[in-house]
């Protein structure tokens, strides 16, 4: 999962627990602040009302001969009433109980109070009708609610907004330095802007790892492309040299036996110097791809060259390819080496009277070319290394090869973006898939 | 014929001239650019050899020289450096040929052949053979007015090769450089001559036995050619 993802959803899960947690307790929250209130609400008016008593006596509720006065509004919401208290004992309390007012039953937050005056005792109560105190209550916990979930919506977008904001570079960095990027393959480097210190501190880590990994390839591909640059000088002398005394009359056959040894090994010091040097050319991009070429003409060059090669072995070899197919954009002396080269394995690794076979498909807009061959196989752990320079299995050690045919293979495929796929049985054959990619083959009338 | 070889490397510029010398050249060596230079401002060559790695002088500006003072000489690059020869043929200098080191002696003068046969039509491509006529330019061989059609491109190669080095033995090696030296790949055994040869031969049977090629045991083979 992606960082900005988890952020997103921790955030808003937080914040969910936050609203539920605050709407359950909503209703005794309000209810208790409503409650405190009025009971406050209660005090103040009993406190008026005593201290109206003091000034002004009784008798300014109370009419003479009278033993209570009780006084409501219309709604009966509330009402004051005194009484005569006969009972004995100090009352001051404040609860809800239900009172019986004019036939009807109403429950109500009652302060209850008894007090002296003119040598008396007086039961005060002052009443709030529940109704009247709940009526408030709902659309107050509304308010709370939608106040609540509008801030919680706005934090949300809030932090959604600025952690895009701020994990954007992050973004950045993974896009442009690390996913898409062929290794080796680097473009120059471009800073990713950011006020975050450890952004710029990764940006300029990675920038500097990428650095440090294309000069050491850089490095490595200079030295072999001067080092086989520099060999061809000396192999050449030696060729020369041995090729003029091969010529001189006076020396035996004897020794000119010895010097064909020799031109031999110098032939395969030769052909590793080229490889490694087309190798290094190709990597360092060296080679034009400029060539339109039918695909069926260049297996047939190939053929061309390879048949004395099946002929010696007895290998049968059948290539079923649609002659409309066209390479298009490509090289075609590295292409013609890439064929050359897996075909020439599908011999080398076959058994005689042995088979080939060369197949094209196509799936929708993607071709593929496979090579099939009926030979000795691979075997599947060793799959995944013999692409691998100087690389040699055991089966291979009595052919002669240095380890270099399919190195070439997979740096002209490379060099093409051509995919490729391996399967193979020991003992029964192997299948080399070429896969190209979208425009490489075209179809031509 | 005259030659003049500009290479900066003294073991491989004698061997060129021993080599040539032998082919009945007439050789003229410089190890460096600046007297190469002045040789070909003062002298007429037919062939002049120019290595393009020269220390003190760029090779091309050598070849430019040459185009100037001789413009009859035929000019072939000799290089160690395989992606100068691509800027050769972009530049179209006016070398005639480039090879690339390493490069065979034989390759090199079968080249010289080519050339010079291009250059002034000679019309020495008909080749008698116990019977069979080789006609090089046209690439056809024919007995008693009967094409031999079955030879193939790469078996015709190897004949042609062999009669432009008559009379000498021409290795495996020299002669799958020659059909094979393009080829970039995994071999380094050319024993797959012997089959091409072994084929020139049935197919040739069938109208004569072509005793003048010959298999010389251990070492390769040769086309023997009495003039």
């Amino acid at each position: 999962m992606k960082l900005k993802t988890k952020l997103t959803l921790f955030n808003t899960i937080s914040k969910l627990v936050i609203v539920t947690i605050f709407v359950l307790l909503l209703p005794s929250l309000i209810k208790n602040i409503n409650q405190t209130y009025t009971d406050s609400k209660l005090r103040k008016q009993k406190d008026k009302l005593l201290r109206i008593v003091e000034t002004q006596g009784i008798k300014s509720y109370i009419q003479a001969g009278e033993s209570d006065a009780s006084y409501y509004t219309p709604l009966k919401e509330d009402y004051v009433s005194l009484d005569v208290d006969s009972l004995p004992g100090n009352i001051d309390t404040i609860k809800n109980e239900k009172r019986i007012l004019q036939g009807d039953t109403i429950e109500y937050r009652i302060l209850s109070h008894n007090f002296k005056a003119d040598n008396k005792k007086y039961l005060l109560e002052i009443a709030i009708s529940v109704d009247a105190i709940t009526e408030t209550t709902r659309p107050l916990q509304n308010i709370a609610f939608l106040v609540l979930l509008g801030m919680i919506l706005f934090t949300i977008l809030a932090d959604q907004l600025y952690s895009n904001y701020v994990l954007k570079p992050l973004s950045l960095i993974i896009r442009t330095k690390l996913v898409g990027h062929k290794f080796p393959n680097f473009g120059p480097f471009k800073e990713v802007k950011t006020t975050t210190s450890d952004f710029q501190h990764l940006d300029l880590s990675i920038h500097k790892m990428i650095e440090t990994i294309e000069s050491t390839f850089q490095k490595e591909r200079e030295f072999i492309s001067n080092a086989s640059h520099e060999l061809m000088t000396p192999i050449s002398i030696l060729q020369s040299k041995i090729e003029n005394m091969f010529e001189q009359e006076d020396i035996v056959d004897e020794v000119k036996a010895r010097l064909l040894e020799m031109q031999k090994i110098l032939n395969r010091l030769k052909s590793i110097t080229k490889t490694l040097l087309l190798i290094s050319q190709i990597e360092n991009e060296q080679f034009l791809k400029e060539d339109n070429i039918s695909l069926s003409a260049m297996l047939q060059d190939v053929y061309d060259e390879i048949s004395i090669r099946l002929q010696d072995k007895n290998i049968s070899y059948e290539a079923t390819l649609p002659t409309d197919w066209y390479l298009v954009s490509v090289n075609k002396f590295l292409l013609f080496n890439l064929f050359f080269n897996l075909i020439n394995n599908a011999i080398k690794y076959n058994n005689p009277n042995g088979q080939i076979k060369i197949a094209a498909a196509r799936e929708n807009n993607t071709f593929t070319v496979s090579i099939i061959d009926t030979g000795i196989g691979i075997n599947a752990e060793d799959i995944p290394y013999i692409f691998n320079r100087f690389k040699k299995f055991r089966q291979s050690l009595q052919q002669d090869s240095f380890g270099l045919g399919l190195p070439i293979v997979k740096s002209i495929a490379a060099f093409h973006h051509i995919r490729i796929e391996v399967k193979s049985e020991k003992g029964s054959g192997s299948a080399f898939k070429l896969i190209f990619p979208p425009g490489a083959i075209e179809i031509k009338a | 014929m005259n030659v003049l070889i500009i290479e900066d490397e003294k073991a491989l510029a004698d061997e060129l001239e021993i080599f040539l010398t032998n082919y009945n050249y007439i050789c003229e060596v410089c190890f460096d650019g600046t007297s190469g230079s002045e040789k070909i401002a003062v002298n007429l060559y037919d062939f002049i050899l120019i290595d393009l790695g020269l220390p003190d002088y760029d090779g091309l500006d050598l070849l430019k020289e040459a185009k100037k003072s001789n413009p009859e000489a035929i000019c072939i690059i000799l290089t160690a450096r395989a992606e100068v020869y691509d800027r050769i043929k972009g530049l179209d200098l006016g070398a005639d040929d480039y090879l690339p080191k390493p490069f065979s002696l034989l390759e090199l003068q079968s080249r010289m052949q080519a050339i010079t046969r291009r250059r002034f039509g000679l019309n020495q491509s008909l080749v008698d053979l116990g019977g069979f006529l080789i006609n090089l330019t046209e690439r056809t061989i024919t007995y008693y007015n009967t094409e031999v059609n079955t030879i193939t491109k790469k078996e015709f190669d190897l004949i042609a090769y062999l009669i432009l080095h008559k009379n000498r033995t021409l290795t495996r090696s020299q002669l799958s450089e020659h059909i094979w030296g393009s080829i970039i790949n995994d071999d380094y055994d050319s024993n797959y001559i012997d089959a091409h040869i072994k084929n020139i031969r049935k197919k040739l049977n069938a109208h004569a036995s072509p005793d003048w090629l010959e298999t010389v045991r251990g070492l390769g083979y040769k086309i023997k050619i009495n003039s």
